[in-house]
């Protein structure tokens, strides 16, 4: 007679070896996901328990107007100091005449090389004394300034500046200095073959407009810039038609209206540059290679972007912040840097200029690595134009945005330039009080449709380090 | 000199051109004369938990803001020889997982949050921040006290994250054509010493890296007792520390020994030159070895106005001399750097004018002149002007509560205490002329190298005994 009962027993016995082994394997490599289901920390438990609760900064942006000027103006008293930021729009070196490139770096630096009654050392040792921090700077589109001073040197800080505005020396002494600096300057940099780089990549994407020029372009023409280019210069292009102004810290609304009147208001009136006609970029699927031999090789990709005003901004800022916009989670840097070690990072963000709007990202990694990431991109590329964003990546991405928002007021300085940034994209005076609320209200949809628009294209492709043979 | 967890995208607007900064130094020296305070210089308060951490709280109510800052008295001169890179590599395996949060997990909670999070690598401690708002702040303390005794990463993100800093020093070192004279240079100064090592390690050692040594590393130096928390930002003091002490208050303290290291203090002098290969331009660097800041007390002060005076900047004695009026040189700055548990370093730098016709000798016979004939010349009138422009722009460093956490946590992590920190505008102004014209003497007789690189050319020499 069979034994049903005992070879039952046998069989359950093996059953329950194998689902024990079973368990053993999932538990044994789930253990650590087992493990930390019971006691991960709760980060949403923390924070609504947490005393530390939600608070609004309590700036408020006024737009101040005074001899026909205005400004945007943020107070803030908690410390003594105030920023004043300027930015003259299209007076940047793509307005520059072909034969005088560098003229508005050499300007800028020249501007506190003396002023009025003060030469170059004796103007930069009363700043010095008085905390005053005074500054010019170039981009392609614009010149801008800044002034920063403790609120007890308001007086002296604003003397400066109208010294500068009014009386610059430009003396030919400390021109052919600056000539000669800003020839180093760029000798060094073009050392660097990321510089190299970003030269090459303007001169392809922008072929034929004033973005194309380039360092090494400028180094030619440093020599041919004299004291009377500067002159016109100012005049033509550093004028009150075309200044925006920003204004925070420890300053009242009748001291920035005043500083509208004695200082901005005397610049002369008419601008009388030309401004930056708007470039058709037709980039996608080109490629140009730098031959030189560095370490690493290092790519810059684009596409053609939108600019701010557009309506596709918001969704296709968020579909960029999550292909490679948002730092170490992005999926670009998951993919290729957390999961693999390709490179040490990998980002893509939306530029805008005057003329030009692009998506752009850039990575370098040894040779080994440069292709592997490469296959990884354009397939990450790819899977956002077909697949769109998840609506949990969604979720996070306007999570982040909206609760990063504070962090744009860690400083005066940082609070003046924002305010000239919000004139400068004509994001409305009460862009504050509702920029968390144009992020809420992206939908899914909108992102996918413009990740659709924007990212089926492959990019173009400009990279240094991959061919080494010739040196060039 | 720090390396980065995360990589800071440079703005590609290069045409943006500091003609007079073409030396930037380490930052944080400069950014101590440059910037600085009023009789107090922060609203700060410290205390200590039973376990040793250090905490110190700085209020700034301008924003709903806070910035974390967890400083360890670990860096790269703690490594043990043929190890270099641990410390990096462990900075960033402190990103990848405790056990309790999976690997990828801090990252993005930080994302989620709002919250701006990096990490650094430097000789003498490896620091830890965030910043976010401050309605933020427990998950802030939750992870960061979680990982100071949690860390628990797996062999793959290990190995990924090895792969990582190698191509981050690809990127930083090796793809910048100047790099092997700025490693020999730091090299021929602190001799067979661990500050004379890159932080970066070298490529070789930092793939030979194991599990086991970044481990050990942490075990060895992670402790409560080892660290400095700062906050700074819109909090007090009374309502933090409860979160504080529950956070952080039951982190064990371990035994934590760090070695100390001699320098050769015998005076030598040696000269370093080097032409690379892509280097465009001649430039001309000069190093002093000086004690350490805790044997040199308030005598720092004396060497900080020394340098200021010298080469902080164009209106400086020796840009006026040598670069406005002589033109010898396109640039030309001193600097003295003492935030360190090491010697302190004294340094000039010049970029000379007649790049054609480069003469070693004439140039740093310049140099040392035009040093001399100021020093010699420097007046009570000039020093009180130049105490006023170091003290004149303090006000500044209570505008972004990060700055007091860098300032602070850089300091305190380097010996010194609170006190001197918040007392650092009276203690400049008591420097004395003689306490000055004492500094330049001293330089005289202390180890001191030069190092010329230069475009192309083959010649390398090493230098010679004095």
């Amino acid at each position: 007679m069979i034994d049903y009962s005992s070879r039952r027993n046998r069989f359950s016995n093996y059953c329950k070896w194998f689902l024990f082994i079973i368990f053993l394997a999932c538990f044994g490599y789930h253990a650590q996901d087992i493990w930390l289901r019971f006691n991960q920390i709760d980060t949403e438990n923390i924070l609504s328990a947490s005393p530390m609760k939600n608070k609004k900064f309590s700036g408020i942006v006024q737009e101040v107007k005074s001899s026909g000027l205005s400004a945007y103006l943020l107070e803030e008293h908690s410390v003594p100091i105030v920023s004043i930021n300027f930015e003259f729009t299209n007076a940047g070196s793509a307005h520059e005449d072909e034969e005088k490139q560098g003229l508005t770096a050499i300007m800028t630096e020249m501007l506190s090389d003396g002023a009025g009654q003060y030469d170059a050392v004796t103007f930069r040792d009363i700043c010095e004394e008085y905390g005053i921090k005074l500054g010019f700077d170039t981009g392609a589109d614009e010149i801008s300034g800044y002034l920063h001073f403790p609120k007890k040197n308001m007086n002296m800080a604003l003397k400066m500046l109208d010294l500068v505005l009014q009386k610059p020396r430009f003396e030919k002494e400390y021109l052919s200095l600056r000539q000669q600096q800003l020839k180093t300057v760029i000798k060094m940099s073009l050392e660097n073959p990321q510089s190299i780089l970003a030269d090459k990549f303007s001169e392809f994407v922008f072929a034929g407009h004033p973005y194309s020029r380039t360092q090494a372009d400028m180094l030619e023409t440093i020599d041919n810039i004299e004291e009377q280019d500067m002159r016109e210069f100012m005049k033509n292009h550093l004028t009150s038609e075309n200044i925006i102004i920003g204004v925070a810290g420890d300053i009242s609304i009748n001291e920035t209206k005043d500083i509208l009147q004695k200082i901005f208001a005397k610049l002369p009136k008419k601008y009388s540059g030309e401004k930056m006609s708007e470039i058709d970029l037709e980039l996608g699927g080109r490629e140009y290679n730098v031959k030189k031999s560095s370490a690493q090789a290092i790519t810059i990709f684009a596409v053609g972007g939108t600019y701010r005003n557009n309506i596709d901004f918001y969704p296709l800022y968020i579909a960029n912040y999550i292909l490679g916009g948002s730092g170490l989670n992005s999926r670009l840097s998951q993919v290729i840097r957390e999961k693999e070690g390709l490179t040490y990072g990998i980002y893509t963000t939306l530029t805008e200029s005057d003329a030009a709007a692009m998506i752009q990202g850039s990575y370098s990694a040894t040779p080994d690595n440069f292709n592997k990431a490469r296959k990884l991109l354009l397939s990450e590329w790819n899977k956002m134009a077909k697949e769109g964003a998840k609506k949990e990546e969604l979720q996070q991405a306007k999570d982040a945005l909206v609760s990063s928002f504070n962090l744009r007021f860690a400083s005066i300085s940082g609070i003046a330039s924002m305010l000239t940034a919000m004139q400068k994209y004509n994001l409305g005076k009460d862009f504050l009080e509702k920029r968390n609320d144009y992020i809420k209200a992206v939908t899914l949809q909108e992102v996918n449709a413009a990740a659709k628009k924007y990212f089926s294209i492959t990019p173009d492709f400009v990279s240094i380090g991959i061919e080494t043979k010739e040196k060039q | 000199m720090s390396v980065q967890r995360k990589m800071k995208y440079k703005n590609k607007k290069l045409k943006n051109f500091l003609m007079n900064k073409i030396f930037l130094l380490s930052g944080l020296a400069l950014f101590l004369f440059s910037q600085a305070a009023q009789a107090l210089l922060f609203k700060a308060e410290e205390f200590t938990l039973p376990n040793g951490l250090h905490c110190v709280i700085v209020e700034n109510h301008k924003a709903p803001l806070v910035e974390q800052m967890l400083w360890y008295k670990a860096g790269s001169v703690d490594e043990q020889k043929g190890k270099g890179g641990s410390a990096h590599l462990l900075e960033h395996l402190m990103f990848r997982g405790t056990k309790y949060v999976k690997d990828g997990e801090f990252n993005r909670i930080m994302e989620k949050y709002g919250i701006s999070d990096n990490a650094f690598t430097s000789f003498d401690v490896t620091a830890y921040h965030q910043f976010a708002d401050v309605s933020k702040l427990e998950v802030l303390l939750a992870l960061e006290a979680d990982r100071m005794e949690n860390l628990n990463f797996d062999e793959k993100a290990f190995e990924a994250e090895r792969k990582i800093v190698y191509e981050e020093r690809m990127q930083r070192v090796e793809n910048n054509p100047s790099s092997p004279f700025y490693e020999r240079l730091r090299m021929m100064l602190w001799g067979d010493n661990p500050y004379g090592r890159p932080v970066t390690g070298m490529p070789q050692e930092i793939m030979s890296l194991q599990y086991s040594d970044i481990m050990d590393f942490y075990h060895k130096y992670y402790a409560p007792n080892n660290a400095i928390l700062l906050l700074s930002g819109d909090i007090t003091s009374q309502e933090i520390r409860p979160l504080i002490e529950k956070y952080y208050g039951n982190i064990k303290p371990r035994n934590v020994q760090r070695e100390k290291f001699e320098v050769n203090k015998h005076p030598f002098y040696e000269i370093l030159e080097m032409s690379l290969p892509d280097v465009s331009s001649v430039k001309v660097y000069e190093r002093y070895l000086l004690p350490k800041h805790s044997e040199l007390k308030n005598k720092i002060y004396d060497y900080l106005v020394l340098s200021e005076y010298l080469g902080g900047g164009v209106t400086s004695a020796l840009y006026k001399d040598l670069v406005v009026q002589q033109k010898i040189a396109l640039s030309v700055g001193a600097s003295y750097n003492f935030v360190s548990n090491g010697e302190s370093v004294f340094a000039f730098n010049l970029i000379p004018q007649n790049q054609q016709k480069f003469e070693r000798e004439e140039v740093i016979a310049s140099l040392r002149e035009a040093a001399d004939k100021a020093v010699k010349n420097m007046d009570e009138k000039r020093l009180t002007q130049i105490k006023r422009k170091m003290s004149a722009d303090l006000v500044f460093v209570n505008d972004n509560p990060k700055d007091a956490a860098n300032w602070i946590g850089a300091m305190l992590a380097s010996g010194f205490s609170l006190e001197e920190v918040q007392n650092y505008e009276s203690n400049l102004n008591a420097v004395s002329l003689k306490g000055v014209k004492d500094a330049y003497e001293s330089l005289k007789s202390a180890p001191h190298i030069n190092g010329i690189l230069l475009p192309e050319n083959k010649i390398i020499d090493r230098g010679v005994e004095k």
